[in-house]
């Protein structure tokens, strides 16, 4: 399909119309001032003061939109006296304003929660759904390395509509079958080029990826984790004896979907519910006997690395790091993927 | 699409104390239809839950051979096994599975086989076990070598009495600490190579212990000539989900609770041991 335009002061309007028949979602700046990627309809909150608070440029979110296929705390289902309710969610989801990297992110997601035996709940909630993208044309963070980690800063591939920033215009890009449905629903909001934008596209596009000024030699080491001797046990330890273990990484990281699971209950009802877990937490390998296969600090720094660098990548082949660069952002104690990617490749202590 | 979460109630059907602090149930789904038409393979295991204190996965005990019921023979540990035993003939639990891959079976027959348990490790060969010896013309010489930490802590001491009857068969049992009376071995399940022959011919040794004792024994067999792919275990990690979604047994690229719990030693071998194997 041609490109279309969009004008920027329409979106708000397309987003409220929109909002009548999916649950959409958008980066919006909360009180802190932070930019959380949130639904513009919640309880208690009017739509069109969800919709000053959309921020589609300039800062990214926190964390990525995982959490809405992924919530950080949710119910598999409720029980009662012995009886099971199950709680599925299958709304139709508008995600408008996602990054690149962070499509890369549901993208591998998706084919995490298919492998093996399915995922329900993940599954459901991401059955009806609409991804519009935001290319970058700066990067929202120092710490973003897409270009070396090759998912943006536009998106080749998996999204319904992709917008490219151009003066007071979007040029959109249609990428699915359901992206062309929805621009001719929304036909008075998506107008034909007057000039041949192509051009125009690949221009913008190429200078967005040169503005991006981290660099990291991401393929080489992606080759260097893969070989099975290669194994950075002194770059492990330095990282182990410097993390925290606060987790803030595993929650910022659009692909980290390890889960806890438990009960909340009083009397013979509650709910059994899973809530976000991560590989660096002590307790997460520690059993029942006290026995802790992974009882060292460095050896969960080398599962982080090794997953993202060499396992997902022999698995799913694709990186389980789509280059975001939110780990070093959330970390206090400065630790990240890209610098612990610049030590291995080049050969240098930077952390 | 099936909600792999989603436990069914099971009615437990009798109560079996093995040691001081371990139990077997014996369930039986509550629907008719389910019951009838469950299927597990010997290895496999399943989430057993008590509502309001959680799920743990539990080996199935029982074997395929022996049908219309399930085994599981359950410490009391952590929270949910010690609620679990609580439990009385006739209350409900909730199961979902089977899950993981299985012992070999078919590739056993003609074989000899080596059993090596310690302490609860015995349950999920057991499972294997009577299902060997509901077809015991199909293998060739079985021997069962066993530990405890005391003559107390062994399981299923009635069937060791009956295992050890049948033809071709040999059950050797050892304790760390004896008691008044006690016949048998003294010392680590590896000391009972020098009560009987462990020969690699035509043999499979099959495994499950605790890590340390897991370590030994395989030290042991490979001492004596066996092939690592003649060496098989079923390992355990601390596991949420069961289906390979919530990560938390996952070592390399493995994840023991579908590309397991069953390995040889071959493939253990290339897991990462860095990341604790056992």
């Amino acid at each position: 399909m041609k490109i279309k335009i969009i004008e920027k002061k329409n979106i708000k309007d397309l987003l409220k119309e929109a909002a009548a028949e999916w649950n959409v979602y958008a980066p919006q700046r909360n009180l802190g001032g932070d930019v959380w990627f949130e639904a513009l309809s919640k309880p208690g909150t009017d739509l069109d003061k969800a919709l000053e608070s959309v921020v589609l440029e300039g800062p990214d979110t926190v964390i990525s939109a995982k959490d809405i296929f992924f919530p950080q705390l949710e119910t598999l289902f409720s029980f009662n006296d012995g009886k099971i309710h199950e709680k599925i969610e299958s709304s139709p989801k508008l995600l408008f304003g996602v990054r690149p990297c962070d499509l890369k992110g549901i993208l591998f997601a998706d084919a995490f929660f298919k492998r093996n035996l399915e995922d329900k709940y993940y599954l459901s909630r991401v059955e009806n759904r609409f991804i519009v993208v935001i290319g970058c044309l700066k990067p929202p963070r120092s710490s973003c390395f897409c270009t070396s980690a090759m998912t943006g800063p536009f998106a080749k591939e998996g999204f319904d509509l992709q917008l490219v920033e151009y003066k007071d215009l979007y040029l959109v890009e249609t990428g699915s079958q359901s992206g062309e449905e929805f621009i001719l629903k929304f036909k008075k909001y998506f107008k034909d080029c007057p000039c041949d934008f192509e051009k125009t596209v690949d221009e913008v596009k190429s200078r967005a990826a040169g503005s991006v000024e981290l660099k990291v030699d991401f393929q080489k080491a992606l080759e260097l984790m893969g070989q099975e001797s290669f194994i950075p046990e002194e770059n492990y330890k330095r990282i182990g004896e410097r993390c925290i273990y606060c987790g803030g990484c595993l929650y910022a990281c659009p692909t980290c979907t390890c889960f806890n699971v438990f009960d909340n209950s009083k009397d013979k009802s509650g709910e059994r519910m899973r809530n976000w877990d991560g590989c660096v937490y002590e307790g997460y390998t520690r059993e029942t006997s006290g026995h802790n296969p992974r009882k060292d600090k460095w050896q969960r720094a080398s599962r982080r690395y090794e997953h993202k660098l060499k396992y997902d990548y022999k698995q799913a082949g694709s990186s389980g790091c789509v280059g975001c660069g939110r780990c070093l952002t959330s970390c206090p104690v400065d630790i990240g993927m890209s610098k612990f990617i610049q030590e291995i490749t080049e050969k240098r202590k930077i952390m | 699409m099936k909600n792999e979460y989603i436990p069914f109630p099971a009615v437990i059907e009798d109560v079996r104390r093995e040691t001081f602090d371990t139990k077997t149930f014996r369930v039986r789904f509550q629907d008719k239809e389910l019951a009838g038409s469950f299927k597990y393979k010997q290895g496999q295991f399943m989430e057993v839950s008590v509502f309001g204190k959680g799920e743990a996965p539990i080996s199935i005990t029982s074997s395929p051979s022996r049908k219309d019921f399930l085994e599981f023979t359950i410490r009391a540990a952590g929270s949910v096994t010690k609620s679990i035993h609580n439990l009385k003939k006739g209350d409900c639990l909730h199961l979902r599975g089977p899950y993981g891959n299985a012992f070999p079976f078919e590739e056993l027959k003609g074989k000899n086989i080596y059993f090596i348990a310690g302490g609860i490790g015995l349950a999920p060969l057991r499972s294997l076990i009577n299902m060997v010896f509901d077809s015991r013309k199909d293998f060739r010489h079985i021997k069962l070598l066993y530990g405890a930490k005391t003559p107390d802590e062994l399981c299923f001491k009635n069937e060791l009495e009956t295992w050890k009857k049948i033809p071709d068969t040999e059950v050797w049992l050892t304790v760390d600490k004896p008691c008044d009376g006690w016949g048998c071995r003294v010392g680590v399940v590896t000391e009972l190579w020098k009560d009987t022959h462990i020969h690699p011919d035509n043999a499979t040794a099959i495994l499950c212990g605790p890590p340390i004792m897991m370590k030994f024994v395989i030290m042991k067999l490979a001492e004596s000539g066996f092939k690592d792919k003649d060496i098989i275990m079923t390992l355990e990690r601390y596991m949420k989900c069961g289906i390979g979604k919530c990560g938390h047994c996952n070592i390399g690229e493995k994840f023991i609770c579908v590309d397991g719990p069953v390995f040889d030693y071959e493939q253990v071998k290339q897991l990462p041991h860095k990341e604790g194997v056992f």
